[in-house]
């Protein structure tokens, strides 16, 4: 009876300290930024297409094989404007398979593909999570403005770009082939080299 | 009054005539849908009033063919497999699948990626026991004990959240060492998670251990001699509370165990009583661990230059590892591919219920619960 | 009777029912806001302010939710069990006294009323769990019957020494005081107004509150709808309607051991300040009785809280420990405590003399109950063997010489 009473006691202390909960459905508890939500496909803002080139890693690499995928030819790099020859025409996910395990990311070489912070979805029917290419993106560029997302190497030129340095390079060569002394020659096809 | 459906279920026992003339034994069936079965596990009692008789356990209700299926995945993605095993202690199974494959390449993890693992798995041995606490009060009536260890529970995983992105399901494990590297609050971060959760483990310590009623439903319940322990096959607090000195991390041990020095708690009596205070011990003790663990953590790589998809060579390994629950081993064959040619394993939940029917037989009812309580199965792991 | 009288008895009856359904409504919203301030929780919050009107919405799903019967039940019996628990649990409020001569109905028997009828509850829980057709449900009503049967005994010896203390069976005697005169000495018998019996006999306020306890099967005695063990025993197999009378009556019976226990032990409506004391005579007896009332319920919800304390606190017994417990310890004790009241008041002792003797014997029994059931009298059996002493496993390298000079050493 006696050390009974030292358990009411702990209770009795219990009541004095503050609640711990937070009332869901009004508040939300922080979420880390490392947090693995549903995957999402990431926006290059400057090429204006989306990352992934549909490579099918993370496809393949799936655990539960949740998501397909399908490329095309870019039409951006025949115009010249991207610097990637295949883009992803569909890509489906079905978020109610999708375990978040994060692996797709992992195998990912192109920064295509992220764990958004999205991990509320409730859909009424059963094929509802399904989600496909324009979802995604949209998932991957509130997810992007959310942490202020970087890819982790610079993406290469695009053809377009490719020409324009070559096309500054050049000139900047003539001019500095027309100005400078002829020592200087030797040094000007290396810098070329590393801007391209 | 006869129920049709419950005579062909009491058919399958051969009628004992009870101690009085004149009366039977009754059959109960306990689960699968039963708030003390921890999951969908279920006991078939032959009682006598309310003294048990006899008890046949049904397993398999959460029955994934998860061994099937890891023959089909890669290494990499049968950590996510192993991550649902268990799944109240999700790191301390990762381990024993990645230093299983380790030990088959020869891989050897760099030191800080190991002690990130030593951390994350202790940490996870007192999410799991805190919730053991909770269930265990709960069987037994009490109901604040568990809330108090989820708060406390909460506080780990959201330390889990900020290392691995996850708060259950981790991934965090690869073979040759860990996903990334750990914040740089983290250190801070642990510490400081290591005296709240000593305030909470003296708290459910206060307000169980020595309460009269407490003691009185767990003395002398679901005595099991040391012997019969390891004849069963028991492994884990189970095991030790029945005063046999095994714990797999000092007796082989694996990662930087062999550095730290800490105690393990053993028991004599071999009760309900016994195998709950050691839990209670034994998480202290991992709080030890996790400190010396912390001293010892130097900057470093986190992953040993292997290639991305693990291929370890043809050839048989096994590595078991000291999990909450117990023994944890993982018997991987290889032929050489991308994938397990075959792979096992030896879950300690479901090697522990194997001494169920030892441990009820003649308790009551209320003990029953108090028992399946204690040897605190999960049953993600004794169906896989 | 006459026919104001009638009309004064059937609108006091209402009043009650009335009151009471409030009572339960605010008991459980308070027991859910309790427990969860000790569990950290926030508890009810969202339907009214505080979620004041969760216990309405509750009783809304619960009248408009299907009410299924077993196939295999006793229909009549399973239909008739609530009635049986809940009609008892409200007519023992027709004795309760709430101001001074203010009860439904004044019974000079008012003690004995209490006990007859707290017993017939039983009944209904047993024909519940029988007539349920379920395993758990009759584990349920066979465990309800041996303690409720078993834990009468302790309430019943208690209550008769506290008719012993005031020498009536009158629970307005045993507030207020009694007269008595035997021959021709007349003398007063103290009522709770100066002192509660609770300081006079601690012993029997302590039986009192484990019986009570153990009469409700509420934490640590909820063994007969134990959750973990039978899944909410002789109530298993009932829902919408009539489960929601089962709670009710479990309810009302948590309020009416509190108000028994404030009644008996604490004063009722006359402690800590009678009416009369504080306003004087002049007060109208409306207000005497409003302010005496107001007492009675403030002093019943403490006690509802502590009870509700207890419960998220304690683990709960097993069916033959709490069956030993009663006839170990608790019989035994209340009839130590009959016996003691009896010889103090016999040779006209100071009835300090009773809390005297009771509050070493209850320190004594409780450091007994301790060291045979206790920790303290547990061996402890669990020690931490260590690694770095060589008592377990493979043997620690001594941590300050480092593995180089060993080999060198040994070399």
């Amino acid at each position: 009876m006696l050390s009974g009473l030292k358990g009411l006691g702990v209770t009795l202390r219990g009541a004095l300290r503050p609640k711990v909960t937070t009332e869901y459905p009004k508040e939300h508890l922080p979420i880390d930024e490392r947090f693995m939500g549903f995957p999402a496909l990431t926006w290059d803002s400057n090429r204006v297409e989306p990352y992934c080139t549909g490579c099918m890693v993370c496809v393949r690499y799936c655990p539960t094989q949740c998501m397909s995928a399908q490329m095309k030819d870019n039409d951006k790099f025949v115009e010249g404007d991207s610097h990637r020859k295949k883009i992803i025409e569909s890509f489906e996910i079905n978020l109610s398979r999708c375990i978040l395990c994060g692996i797709c990311v992992d195998v990912c070489n192109f920064d295509a593909i992220e764990m958004s912070h999205e991990h509320e979805r409730s859909e009424r029917l059963r094929n509802a999570n399904r989600v496909d290419l324009p979802e995604l993106l949209e998932m991957g560029k509130k997810y992007q403005a959310e942490v202020r997302w970087k890819q982790s190497k610079p993406s290469p030129a695009s053809p377009n770009e490719k020409a324009e340095i070559k096309a500054v390079s050049e000139a900047k060569k003539a001019s500095e082939a027309d100005s400078e002394a002829t020592n200087k020659q030797s040094e000007a096809p290396d810098s070329g080299e590393d801007a391209a | 009054m006869t129920d049709p459906v419950a005579t062909q279920i009491e058919d399958k026992f051969t009628y004992q005539a009870s101690s009085e003339p004149g009366t039977v034994d009754m059959m109960v069936n306990m689960g699968p849908q039963h708030p003390a079965t921890h999951g969908v596990f279920r006991m078939e009692l032959r009682v006598d009033g309310e003294q048990i008789q006899d008890v046949v356990p049904h397993i398999g209700y959460l029955h994934r063919g998860s061994e099937k299926l890891c023959e089909h995945e890669l290494y990499s993605q049968i950590i996510t497999l192993f991550d649902r095993f268990d799944y109240v202690s999700n790191f301390n199974n990762e381990l024993v699948i990645v230093s299983a494959v380790e030990k088959l390449m020869g891989v050897e993890p760099p030191p800080r990626a190991e002690l990130i693992r030593i951390i994350m798995c202790e940490f996870n041995r007192i999410a799991s026991h805190l919730l053991f606490y909770g269930t265990f009060a709960i069987d037994m009536g009490a109901i604040t004990p568990v809330l108090y260890n989820f708060r406390d529970r909460e506080k780990i995983q959201s330390l889990f959240e900020s290392v691995s992105g996850a708060r259950m399901m981790h991934n965090y494990f690869r073979v040759g060492g860990v996903k990334e590297d750990v914040k740089d609050d983290f250190t801070s971060r642990a510490l400081a998670l290591c005296d709240e959760l000593e305030r909470g483990v003296d708290e459910t310590d206060k307000l169980l251990t020595e309460n009269e009623i407490f003691v009185e439903r767990t003395t002398g319940i679901g005595v099991i001699s040391g012997e019969d322990a390891l004849d069963w096959g028991l492994s884990g607090p189970v095991l030790r509370a029945s005063g046999v000195p095994y714990d797999v991390r000092v007796d082989e041990p694996y990662s930087r165990y062999s550095e730290l020095d800490f105690g393990i708690p053993v028991g004599s009596a071999g009760d309900c009583w016994d195998r709950f205070y050691l839990r209670i011990l034994e998480a202290r003790e991992s709080l030890s661990i996790i400190r010396q663990a912390m001293a010892l953590l130097e900057p470093g790589d986190t992953m040993a230059q292997i290639r991305r998809i693990a291929r370890p060579p043809a050839g048989e390994v096994y590595a078991h590892c000291e999990n909450p629950r117990g023994d944890l081993g993982v018997y991987i064959v290889s032929d050489g591919g991308e994938r397990p040619y075959r792979l096992k394993v030896r879950p300690p939940s479901f090697c522990n219920l194997q001494a169920l029917k030892d441990l009820t037989v003649g308790h009551y009812i209320a003990d029953a619960v108090v028992i399946l309580g204690t040897l605190d199965i999960v049953l993600g792991e004794v169906d896989r | 009777m006459s026919f104001i009288e009638v009309v004064f008895a059937i609108a006091g009856l209402f009043g009650l029912f009335t009151g009471l359904a409030v009572a339960v409504l605010s008991l459980t919203w308070m027991e859910r806001k309790t427990l969860a301030r000790i569990q950290q929780r926030a508890g009810p919050s969202v339907v009214g302010p505080h979620g004041l009107l969760q216990p309405v919405a509750d009783a809304m799903k619960l009248a408009t939710k299907e009410d299924m019967i077993p196939n295999y039940a006793d229909k009549l019996l399973f239909w008739m069990a609530p009635i049986f628990v809940a009609v008892p649990a409200f007519m023992i409020w027709i004795a309760i006294p709430f101001g001074d001569n203010l009860a439904v109905r004044v019974l000079d028997l008012g003690l004995l009323y209490l006990v007859a009828i707290s017993g017939i509850g039983v009944v209904g829980l047993l024909m519940g769990g029988w007539a349920s057709s379920s395993r758990y449900s009759m584990l349920g009503g066979l465990r309800a019957a041996a303690q409720l049967v078993s834990y009468e005994i302790p309430i019943v010896i208690v209550i008769l020494s506290i008719a012993v203390l005031v020498q009536s069976l009158s629970l307005d005697a045993v507030i207020g005081g009694n007269t008595i005169s035997i021959g021709d000495d007349t003398r007063d018998l103290p009522g709770q107004g100066a002192i509660p019996f609770a300081f006079i006999m601690p012993m029997g306020l302590l039986i009192f509150l484990i019986a009570g306890l153990a009469e409700l099967g509420r934490t640590p005695f909820d063994i007969h709808h134990a959750e973990s063990e039978v899944v909410g025993g002789p109530f298993v197999e009932y829902s919408g309607a009539h489960w929601a009378v089962f709670f009710l009556a479990e309810y009302l019976n948590t309020f009416v051991i509190s108000a028994l226990i404030v009644i008996l032990f604490f004063g009722g409506w006359s402690w800590p300040a009678p009416p009369e004391s504080l306003f004087g005579n002049d007060l109208s007896s409306t207000a005497t009785n409003l302010i005496g009332g107001a007492w009675l319920m403030i002093k019943t919800y403490l006690v509802a809280i502590g009870i509700f304390w207890i419960r998220g606190t304690y683990p709960r017994l097993r069916i033959d420990q709490l069956m030993a417990f009663a006839w170990q310890v608790l019989i035994p004790l209340s009839f130590v405590n009959l016996v003691l009241i009896a010889i103090v008041l016999f040779y006209d002792w100071p009835l300090w003399v009773m809390t005297a003797v009771s509050l070493p014997i209850i320190l004594g029994v409780g450091i007994a109950v301790q060291r045979r059931r206790g920790a303290r009298g547990r061996p402890q059996t669990v020690r931490i063997l260590r690694r770095s002493a060589g008592e377990i496993g493979v043997p620690m390298p001594p941590a300050s010489t480092p593995v180089t000079d060993q080999v060198q050493a040994g070399g």
